[in-house]
């Protein structure tokens, strides 16, 4: 709302310049936009419109600055019937009140003009100007009809019907729905009510008479007209907030008494007032103990009933407090809590104590997936993974290898680029490596914290990664590229960080992987993830490896509490490495399986340390190593008890995977 | 009486022989040979003051001692240095440091945020990013055709989601966290300290001061006899905390439907102290986050009496926060994760 100072001043006496003015207001809750010259631009809250006016504001200032407020000048009200008939037939209008005249359109006086520009109206002709400055004043939107051109002496507030023409001020042909509360003539509607006029009643300089409207709409219908018609104007901006249902008679009187001073008509009969249900002012009930719990202030006794009168309540003492009548313009207070918020803020927030709430009991505890979040946010930084965030939204063909036919869409996305809530973090994540890609960044290792979302699963918290390039270089020497093994490690490092043990399994589901470097990730016998090479790699030319894992899963089955420690071995253990040769196919995990099945309970550990092929291994084959621990927690073990052990294993190996004992 | 030059030899040879470090030879240098305060640069000024037959020889005899000195001084050394150095190892070559990734900038201020609420014995929750239109607007002040749901501009979903165990589906994606503190009021009573930090999203523009989706931490603390007081002081040690211990900070009024009365908390702007600048649009002071006292329909929506208890709430901006802390112009750069901004942050 930009406000001429020096139109307030015609109501309130304030201090020299446009900053006292500002800053005391913007004390108040009018936060400044800026000031140019003798023009405060207040930022006007939704629940005020009360203050989308010069009056409005100069109200605020008397209480502000507690000074009088000067009442606007309006003229007699005429005496007569008008000559244009009205009738509500729609409960969208609360009150239409009509004056009409005979005027001389023509330019307004340049005052009248700079005003309107000043506060951001462009001026148009005498008559329109008039009404845009009775609302700019007060606030009260009005519109004026060309008389000559309404088919009959009347108008009628009415739903529109269906697909029922109207061509609006700003020349746009539309067409109306019967949800749309117009403004008819005998024949069609010649606006929509509250929201703009029409084109073919409009004012102009060969128009002899006028009829000035004034009215009341219901801010709903005008919020939903407005918002169906894409159109959104100064007088819906305060209609769809709430107007004041007292203000019409008294705009209409207002625009009479200066269309008399700049001479440029005289009224014709009296004034139309339809106003079917009328409305009893809000009693509310302020209570000063209220008041001082919730500002934590008591606020002197004499204090309250001065601001809120000069606020245009009517205020009157009782045994605990105020009995407040509140007037019509203020459609934001409801209830006792919107009182205490004008004796607060007039009073000042700055003048109320600081004070510290004490703790009165034992704090209940944080959600678990807090400190899960950081563990595994920490966890994988420690393992050279970079954090990422980036929007859960994506485009369709982002989204598409990870979905099913599940996903989930926005109606009404900022762009096609964020139509689809990704249905996997690497989705997204894949982007911002694209982007570091693009930057000259070779090796990329990324991962992010977040939801995924599916119609079918909903909203799930997982973590995702992506990693390409090498494993970092060094002078000493190089680490290698990244492969399915630093993918599979990600995903056992979240597993231990949380308690959860996992294990990777052949699935043929996970299309977006490559055949052969996929796998899901299991927690028991649960699908917990997914890890693996991505299949296709959009705009980047090095293979990419990925992983995700459903964090609720895996802490579901995830140990909790703190780990129980088992005790320390007092004997020491025997170690064997064994090497051998078996069908490449052979996954390690069925050779470890034949191990631990055969083996007796004195094996405690199995680890694979090398894997070979080439020169000295037959094409088709592997060569590999294992290291086996043995011990017993009561004595040594003696040589020949650990040799024993090991022709066994050997033996079931040679039996069940054809395994040749390499270099013995 | 002029110093003993025989004992003053024997001195230095008995502390070259104790030396074990370049630590020591450096107090050696600097004991016998220092510029100012050594002992034979001390005897060479010294000089002036002996009678004139005896300066010749007492000059010849201090300078020997002092070049023999010197030469026995620099052999060790050369030799300290030699002697530290293993074949095969340079202590100037680069350390090999395993490779780390640093937690994002977002979540360093969020996760500083909330350890200090945690210090002022406030819980962490969380909730849904997909919110059903009650716990997003209704219950909190914002029936269906309230002006206040044009302020923040709803993203909505088109696909149905699965229902909830009240049987309510999410339609739309959270434009605050606050839906998280209806959910927690309708499951626990009061007394509530509670943040409740978030990804939410708006249908806002996508330019340096605004992206589609940021994040948020919300605050809630209800109890008897909670007061704007209260706010205020809490505020101000979050402000404390996060800026500076001395920052300045006041209250605004403002709006909004779920607190009354409503506020905006501004602190002093750091760049120019609160004298006016172009950060803070020469007015001193930086808006931080919006807050009030729980609007009491709030409370009547969860089931609390209204009564009896009052509360008080605060959302802010993580990126906004952010922004300033790192002093990156364009919100924008926190969404692209540029390998070459992140590995700015410290671990
Ligand atoms: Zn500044």
């Amino acid at each position: 709302m930009k406000l001429p100072v020096a139109w307030m001043r015609e109501f309130v006496d304030l201090p020299d310049g446009p900053s006292p003015v500002a800053d005391r207001l913007a004390a108040c809750g009018f936060a400044v936009d800026g000031i140019d010259d003798d023009v405060v631009d207040f930022d006007v809250t939704a629940n005020r419109p009360d203050a989308l006016s010069v009056y409005g504001l100069a109200r605020e200032a008397s209480a502000a600055f507690d000074v009088d407020l000067r009442p606007l000048r309006l003229a007699a009200t005429p005496s007569g019937a008008a000559p244009v008939r009205v009738s509500i037939a729609d409960n969208g209008c609360g009150r239409y009140a009509l004056a009409v005249a005979d005027v001389c359109v023509g330019p307004s006086p340049e005052w009248l003009r700079d005003r309107l520009a000043s506060a951001g109206v462009r001026p148009i002709n005498i008559i329109v100007d008039i009404t845009n400055y009775v609302m700019l004043e007060m606030g009260q939107p009005m519109h004026a009809f060309d008389v000559a051109r309404l088919a009959g002496p009347e108008l009628r507030v009415r739903r529109a019907r269906a697909g029922e023409p109207l061509t609006t001020l700003d020349g746009i042909a539309r067409t109306l729905d019967e949800t749309m509360l117009v403004i008819a003539d005998r024949d069609r509607a010649v606006a929509v009510a509250g929201v703009m006029g029409g084109a073919s009643s409009e004012v102009t300089d060969a128009t002899t008479r006028v009829a000035f409207e004034s009215a009341w709409f219901q801010p709903g219908t005008v919020r939903a007209t407005g918002r169906r018609l894409g159109l959104k104007t100064e007088a819906s901006a305060r209609f769809e907030r709430g107007a004041d249902i007292n203000a019409p008679v008294a705009a209409l009187r207002r625009a009479l008494a200066l269309l008399a001073d700049l001479g440029a008509g005289t009224v014709v009969g009296g004034l139309s007032d339809v106003y079917p249900r009328g409305a009893d002012a809000r009693v509310l009930t302020l209570r000063r103990a209220r008041l001082t719990t919730v500002l934590g202030t008591a606020v002197p006794d004499a204090t309250i009933p001065r601001t809120l009168t000069r606020l245009g309540f009517d205020v009157a003492p009782t045994d605990d407090g105020w009995r407040v009548t509140v007037p019509s313009f203020r459609v934001d207070i409801l209830r006792e809590i919107d009182l205490i918020e004008e004796v607060g803020r007039h009073w000042g927030l700055d003048r109320v104590p600081a004070h510290f709430p004490a703790l009165a009991s034992i704090p209940r505890a944080s959600a678990p997936g807090v400190s899960r979040g950081r563990l595994v946010r920490r966890t994988l930084c420690g393992a050279g993974i970079q954090e990422a965030v980036t929007f859960t939204f994506i485009d369709a063909a982002a989204a598409a290898p990870f979905l099913a036919d599940d996903a989930v869409t926005i109606t009404n996305p900022l762009s096609e680029k964020f139509a689809v809530l990704r249905p996997s973090i690497v989705a997204s994540l894949y982007d911002s490596l694209v982007y570091n890609r693009n930057r000259q960044a070779t090796d990329v290792r990324l991962f992010e914290v977040g939801s995924t979302f599916s119609s079918t699963r909903g909203e799930r918290t997982a973590v995702g990664w992506v990693l390409s390039g090498s494993r970092g270089s060094h002078w000493s020497g190089d680490a290698g590229a990244v492969a399915f093994t630093d993918t599979k490690g990600a995903a056992e490092l979240v597993a231990e960080a949380l308690g959860a043990p996992i294990t990777a399994a052949a699935a043929d589901d996970l299309t977006w992987l490559a055949r052969g470097e996929r796998a899901a990730v299991l927690v028991g016998a649960q699908r917990a993830g997914w890890i693996g090479r991505l299949a296709e790699t959009r705009d980047v030319d090095v293979p990419v490896y990925a992983g995700e894992l459903d964090l609720d899963v895996i802490s579901r089955a995830a140990v909790s509490g703190a780990r129980e420690i088992r005790p320390l071995p007092r004997f020491p253990a025997a170690v064997r490495d064994l090497s051998i040769l078996v069908d490449e196919r052979l996954p390690a995990a069925e050779v470890r399986g034949t191990i631990r099945s055969s083996a007796p309970a004195t094996l405690v550990a199995v680890r694979e340390f090398d894997r070979y092929q080439g020169k000295g291994v037959p094409s088709g084959q592997v060569s590999l190593s294992i290291r086996l621990t043995f011990r017993h927690a009561d004595r040594t073990l003696t040589d020949a008890e650990v040799q024993q052990a090991v022709e066994t294993i050997v033996d079931a190996l040679v039996q069940a995977h054809h395994a040749v004992l390499r270099g013995r | 009486m002029l110093p003993d030059l025989p004992a003053l030899r024997s001195e230095f040879d008995a502390a070259l022989a104790g030396a074990r470090t370049t630590a020591d030879l450096k107090a050696i240098r600097d004991r016998f040979l220092g510029r100012k305060a050594g002992l034979l640069t001390a005897l060479l000024k010294a000089l002036g003051t002996v009678a004139p037959d005896e300066r010749r020889a007492r000059g010849a005899a201090v300078n020997a001692l002092k070049t023999d000195i010197e030469a026995r001084l620099a052999e060790r050394e050369s030799a300290a240095i030699v002697e530290d150095v293993a074949p095969g190892v340079d202590i100037t070559l680069p350390g090999r440091v395993p490779a780390f990734g640093r937690r994002h900038p977002l979540t360093q201020v969020r996760e500083r945020i909330e350890d200090i609420f945690a210090g002022m014995g406030y819980q962490i929750i969380e909730g849904p990013e997909l919110e059903d239109d009650w716990h997003n607007f209704e219950a909190l002040n914002m029936p269906g055709d309230h002006p206040a749901r044009d302020m923040q501009d709803t993203l909505y979903l088109a696909t149905p989601m699965p229902a909830d165990e009240q049987g309510r589906r999410a339609s739309l994606l959270r434009t605050h966290t606050s839906g998280m503190q209806i959910r927690y009021m309708e499951a626990f009573p009061p007394p509530v300290r509670l943040i409740a930090p978030g990804r939410v999203y708006r249908r806002d523009n996508f330019d340096a001061t605004h992206t589609p989706m940021f994040t948020q931490v919300e605050g809630l603390v209800v109890d008897e006899g909670i007061s704007l007081g209260d706010l205020k002081g809490t505020l101000q040690a979050f402000a404390n905390a996060f800026f500076e211990a001395s920052v300045k900070t006041r209250l605004r009024p403002s709006f909004f439907p779920y607190t009354e009365p409503s506020a905006e908390l501004d602190v002093e702007c750091q760049g120019c102290g609160g004298r006016g600048c172009g950060l803070c649009k020469q007015t001193g002071w930086i808006e931080v986050l919006g807050c009030g006292m729980v609007h009491p329909a709030v409370f009547e929506a969860v089931g609390y009496d209204a009564g009896k208890y009052t509360g008080f709430a605060f959302g802010v901006g993580i990126e906004r926060l952010a922004l300033r802390l790192y002093g990156v112009d364009d919100i924008r750069m926190f969404y692209e994760n540029d390998l070459r901004f992140l590995e700015q942050l410290a671990p």
